[in-house]
């Protein structure tokens, strides 16, 4: 509990938007990820970058710990205020304050939602092509902090691509500016980088500067229904291989595919093993080529291609592809999504490992994600309530990322590390690797003071 | 206390269902409007789940966040994982609100409204006087009360006769070819009577015959919504019986879609009951049953306002009615939040309520528009409110109303 005094302090900053009510506080205790519930002590709403700066200069003087939160859809426990302390929201913070369309970028606060930002950008002409599943909610902020990935990553990249500059402010509440509105710039150290992943650990950040590039001029989707999955997955990998790079090429297994359709009905094939969502864009041309082209690698692999022919048609397989998640989540009390991601040829082999590792500790699993860029979700149904069941289901979990590593993978592909992963770090990075990140967050956080614990700092 | 925590374990299972995506977030227009969990349904998922764990001891606290909810059903229509929201904000209400009571002064507008009907009907004509009396006309048929209590909100004209007692009993066509009774609904039965005029007579225009109860009981969603769960289930099987009682009658047809939610879908979710008869709109019926062809000759450019509760799959049904039974151009609203009447909340909460339909007027005064379509009475007077208080010279009404407007003429 935070003395009253100290409670009037933040109120001092924050006015009315601030709350240490249990009520309050019980509403911060989770975020989208599984894991037990930790309860904060205060929460705050600046609506402006100078409170953001006074908040955290007094966390900092009173050794406050300080989580920031976005919209809490992250899915590694990176909201979860662990040691209590003060949960900072940045919903307050939601204007997008510049979109240039002569120099293509947009400057954003944090706390803008990432679709508003792709609307506004749309209704200009161009794209801001990072899309995580959760872009109807998650913020800007949050995607740069989890370095979200998207359907069109494959093509386009992640967020992190996006990133021309940032501004935060470090834990003593210095103001921090990197990166600007140049393509180009060297100036200091890439600090705009160093924020891009790093999950609330190093700063507060408040304003983006994000590229944006021109929309497709023309684009395909289709869906490529197989009776056999392993046969969707090799598709993936002849198509990567035959030099052709789709903006989307996402993957769903059978399991998944009838969720998502009694969830969504949306007409999906309920008796395929596997499907591939595939879109090309670009020039038109290139696009009737490249659209020619991944059809006769499908067919070649048994797939049946059907084509989205009105906008109307692609919005619903896209609509489907980001609700595969939460759909699978109708089924049973407790969903644990993974995020095991290896190099794409070897998507196959990695398929193959999920299949094995699913039927030797007999759990339900849904497997989908974005085959183009190696990186799959499976995800394991199950009751938290039955123990029994959840030691198998943390020894499956410990294998799929064991092979995942074998693989040449990563054990996360966007979700981040958090609290949920950050037991299976160092197997990924080494000791070497953790040392010098609790240098780094030891030199600007000696009081470790920013979400504490989390990637196990 | 123990009660109250094995009731709640009851919503357990509904409960467990939500992953705290978060994807409900999109929709609500609470989160839209102040970003905090607590207006979200995960967050007050949350809540719930924190009084039965233990983790909240004083679970009167959290019925102020319940009692919030618009019960807009954005988030159980967002919900991809299908959890039944607002099933549980119901029940969650009902549970609370044997810990915190109800102050006096709704429970007792709620159970003159429930329990006494004819009451309600009989007092029209004194709500009529008492209107003329304690405000000033600011437009046909709006009125500003003069008492501050009132808090400066707008309100359209109550009827000095309720619809029913005009016409109740049953209202025949010539030509019959079937009949149907017509469920008003209290804003209908004593506010937008000439609502009930146009659908009762389009209706025999086209044949159809209807009756038209001659007491109007409540639907029961505003008890509902106050967390009076056991009065709404009592006002819905008084409705059924009573419904049940016209044999003849192939449908009730109603031009509330907060009714046809409360009889139709939580209804016999709540009771176990079933409603006699399908419960359908008038639009629908027009358009679906009756396959209506008629082009109207209204001039002005419109905007349709969808209600929270009316069927997402006939949205367009709709806008197709507009544009070709109105002569209108029809410019589409792309706010289509909720317009912030929901059942109560606009009473217990106007300033939170007239943000959001302020917002819309603002878009309506961006687009020229000067209607404003909407098939619920509760929208249109939470509209009417707004335009106003926005000084938007825009009429707010029923697309039937057109209708009726163009037969007459041609008569
Ligand atoms: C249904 C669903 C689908 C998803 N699909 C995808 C997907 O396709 N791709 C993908 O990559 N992820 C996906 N996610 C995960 C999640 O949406 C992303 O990680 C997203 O970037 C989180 O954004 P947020 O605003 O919710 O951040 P939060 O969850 O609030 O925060 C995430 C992390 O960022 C930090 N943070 C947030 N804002 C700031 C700030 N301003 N300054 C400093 N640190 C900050 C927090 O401290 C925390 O560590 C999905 C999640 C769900 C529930
Ligand atoms: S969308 Fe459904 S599952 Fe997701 S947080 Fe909201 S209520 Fe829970
Ligand atoms: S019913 Fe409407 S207001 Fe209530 S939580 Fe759901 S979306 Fe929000």
């Amino acid at each position: 509990m935070l003395s009253k005094s100290l409670i009037a302090k933040f109120a001092e900053i924050a006015g009315k938007n601030v709350w240490t009510e249990q009520e309050d506080l019980m509403c911060y205790a989770y975020d989208a990820s599984f894991g037990e519930m930790c309860v904060p002590e205060i929460v705050v709403k600046p609506e402006t970058t100078e409170q953001v700066c006074s908040i955290v200069k007094l966390c900092c003087e009173e050794s406050i710990p300080l989580v920031t939160r976005g919209a809490g859809t992250n899915l590694s426990g990176g909201t979860l205020p662990v040691n209590g302390g003060c949960v900072l929201l940045t919903t307050g913070l939601n204007k997008i304050l510049e979109i240039n369309t002569e120099d293509m970028y947009a400057v954003v606060q944090s706390g803008v939602v990432t679709s508003d930002l792709a609307l506004a950008v749309s209704a200009k002409g161009l794209l801001y092509p990072p899309d995580p599943g959760s872009m109807k909610m998650s913020t800007i902020g949050g995607n740069v902090a989890e370095n979200a990935g998207g359907l069109r990553a494959l093509k386009y990249g992640v967020t992190g691509d996006y990133v021309m500059g940032t501004k935060f402010f470090d834990m003593e509440g210095n103001a921090v500016i990197s990166g600007g509105k140049t393509v180009k710039m060297v100036t200091g150290f890439n600090l705009s980088g160093l924020m891009v992943s790093s999950e609330g650990l190093l700063g507060v950040m408040t304003e983006h500067t994000l590229k944006l590039v021109p929309q497709p001029q023309s684009s395909r989707s289709m869906l490529v229904i197989y009776d056999d999955l392993m046969k969707a997955s090799v598709t993936v990998s002849e198509i990567i291989g035959a030099r052709i790079t789709p903006a989307t090429l996402e993957l769903m297994d059978r399991f998944t595919i009838k969720t998502v359709e009694e969830a969504a009905k949306i007409g999906l094939p309920t008796d395929a093993d596997g499907l591939l969502l595939i879109e090309v864009d670009g020039h038109p041309a290139a696009v009737e080529d490249e659209y020619a082209k991944v059809k006769s690698i499908c067919e070649k692999q048994g797939g049946k291609v059907h084509v989205a022919e009105t906008p109307e048609e692609r919005d619903r397989l896209w609509e489907a592809r980001r609700k595969a998640l939460s759909s699978l989540a109708r089924l049973k009390p407790t969903l644990i999504l993974e995020d095991a991601t290896v190099p794409r040829s070897r998507i196959p082999e990695m398929m193959q490992c999920i299949k094995d590792i699913t039927s030797k500790y007999s759990l339900t699993v849904g497997t989908f994600g974005h085959a183009g860029d190696g990186n799959l979700h499976p995800t394991i149904l199950t009751d938290k309530r039955n123990t029994e069941e959840m030691l198998r289901v943390e020894k499956a979990i410990d294998e799929i990322f064991a092979s995942a590593l074998k693989l040449e993978g990563t054990i996360s592909g966007e979700h981040g590390i958090g609290s949920a992963k950050a037991k299976y770090l160092e197997s990924e990075v080494g000791a070497g690797t953790i040392r010098f990140m609790k240098k780094l967050k030891n030199g600007l956080d000696p009081k470790n003071l920013l979400n504490p614990h989390k990637m196990g700092l | 206390m123990d009660e109250l925590l094995k009731e709640l374990h009851e919503l357990e299972e509904m409960m467990l269902q939500c992953m705290k995506c978060g994807t409900c977030q999109s929709d609500c227009p609470l989160y839209r409007t102040d970003g905090r969990e607590s207006s979200v349904a995960r967050g007050k998922i949350s809540l719930l789940q924190s009084v039965y764990e233990g983790r909240i001891e004083d679970a009167g606290r959290i019925l102020k966040h319940l009692d919030q909810c618009l019960l807009c059903t954005r988030c159980l229509k967002a919900c991809p994982s299908g959890v039944k929201t607002d099933e549980i904000f119901l029940r969650g209400r009902e549970i609370l609100r044997k810990i915190k009571k109800l102050p006096k002064w709704q429970k007792l507008i709620l159970k003159t409204a429930m329990e006494k009907p004819e009451l309600m009907a009989k007092m029209a004509p004194l709500m009529h006087m008492g209107l003329k009396f304690g405000s000033k006309k600011i437009k046909d048929g709006i009125y500003r009360p003069m008492l501050p209590a009132l808090g400066g909100r707008n309100v359209v004209e109550i009827k000095s006769e309720a619809f029913v007692k005009k016409y109740g009993g049953l209202n025949k066509a010539e030509n019959e070819i079937m009949r149907v009774v017509f469920y008003p609904g209290c804003a209908v039965n004593l506010i937008y009577t000439e609502w009930g005029t146009a659908v009762v007579e389009v209706l025999r225009h086209f044949g159809v015959s209807v009756y038209v109860p001659e007491t109007n009981i409540c639907c029961g969603i505003p008890a509902a919504s106050m967390g009076e769960l056991e009065m709404f289930r009592n006002a819905v099987r008084a409705n059924f019986d009573a419904l049940a009682e016209y044999r003849d009658a192939k449908y009730i047809i109603t031009c509330c879609p907060t009714c046809r939610y409360g009889l139709y879908e939580m209804g016999p979710k709540q009771t176990g009951a079933e409603c006699p008869l399908e419960v359908v709109d008038i639009l629908v019926f027009l358009e679906e049953t009756l396959k209506v062809k008629i082009q109207s000759g209204v001039r002005g450019r419109s905007t349709i306002h969808f209600p929270c509760h009316y069927q997402d799959s006939k949205k367009e049904l709709v806008e197709s009615f507009v544009r070709t039974h109105t002569d209108t151009e029809y410019v589409k609203l792309d706010n289509q939040s909720c317009c912030g009447f929901a059942g109560t909340f606009s009473l217990k909460y106007y300033e939170r309520s007239k943000g959001f339909s302020r917002s819309k007027i603002q878009e309506m005064k961006d687009k020229r528009t000067d209607k404003v379509y909407t098939p619920c009475p509760g929208c249109a007077m939470q509209l009417a409110d707004a335009a106003a208080g926005e000084g938007l010279d825009a009429e707010v009404t029923h697309p039937v109303t057109e209708l009726y407007e163009f037969l007459r003429k041609i008569k």
